[in-house]
């Protein structure tokens, strides 16, 4: 137990909209995210970490081979990271990243133009509950389709802020 | 250079998204002395033609694949997975 008390400020303020529903960008709750790596030449994981991928949409998320993201919005206590460790020992490496990566929502009917300013992944290809690892600008971020009008991107945590702005930015022409 | 580079796990992707390592040549053998590994650590051949290079997916997938170029047209025509050798093809 740390003996002085950590300050929770949030990442990112205030939420931004556009008139007319064109363009909502929302800061969602820093609940968990949980870095999944699977044993080098080990077997898909997407059956075995659906149990553990909680109530939220789309909480299994895939970041590449053998890699995954287990999101949500309620917070894991320290006890139950490790209990989820544990079970998960033989398949995988749990890396507990609830501090260190921001989720920003995206809805509207011209996310995906807000977007392709930014971004070189074609959205119209990735499907409800598909992610990609990519770039917005230089900044590198974990990008999952929820429902067809409503993109979320996950961000390092010290760069969210940077990141907020320049999608502000590119919703103004929809303002 | 090319503007865009097919990975097989995450498809069509701007080469911002790459770092390049140099040619894909064989990695000599531990013990296979000074000369041979002076050779593959600093000289390099400046091929005209269809060239295998390693290819680092830094701000994807992160895995090593090897890009097959063109380095006279910069085309590229296939991409694979460096440790998984099988892995299907991603051809531009
Ligand atoms: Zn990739």
């Amino acid at each position: 137990m740390a003996d002085f008390q950590l300050v929770h400020r949030p990442a990112v303020h205030e939420a931004f909209a556009s008139s007319a529903g064109a363009v909502t960008l929302q800061p969602l709750p820093e609940g968990r995210v949980i870095q999944v790596l699977g044993k080098p030449a080990g077997d898909d994981l997407r059956q075995i970490l659906t149990e553990f991928a909680g109530t939220g949409p789309h909480g299994l998320r895939s970041a590449g081979p053998g890699q995954w993201f287990i999101v949500g919005d309620s917070p894991m206590t320290h006890d139950e990271f490790q209990a989820m460790a544990a079970k998960l020992a033989q398949h995988a490496f749990l890396v507990d990243q609830s501090h260190g990566r921001v989720r920003v929502g995206l809805k509207g009917t011209r996310i995906v133009d807000v977007l392709a300013k930014g971004t070189g992944v074609d959205l119209d290809r990735v499907a409800v509950g598909e992610s990609a690892m990519t770039l917005v600008g230089h900044i590198s971020v974990h990008l999952t389709r929820l429902a067809p009008d409503a993109i979320e991107l996950m961000v390092l945590r010290g760069f969210a802020e940077s990141l907020w702005d320049d999608l502000v930015r590119m919703s103004r022409e929809f303002a | 250079m090319a503007s865009l580079v097919p990975c097989p796990h995450c498809g069509s992707r701007p080469k911002e998204e790459f770092t390049v390592k140099g040619a894909a040549l064989p990695r000599p053998a531990p013990d296979a002395g000074e000369q041979v590994w002076m050779d593959y650590v600093y000289l390099r051949d400046n091929p005209r033609g269809r060239y295998e290079e390693f290819w680092h997916h830094t701000s994807g997938c992160r895995r090593w694949l090897v890009v097959t170029r063109d380095t006279a047209t910069h085309e590229i025509e296939a991409s694979r997975d460096v440790a998984f050798g099988t892995s299907p093809e991603a051809r531009a």
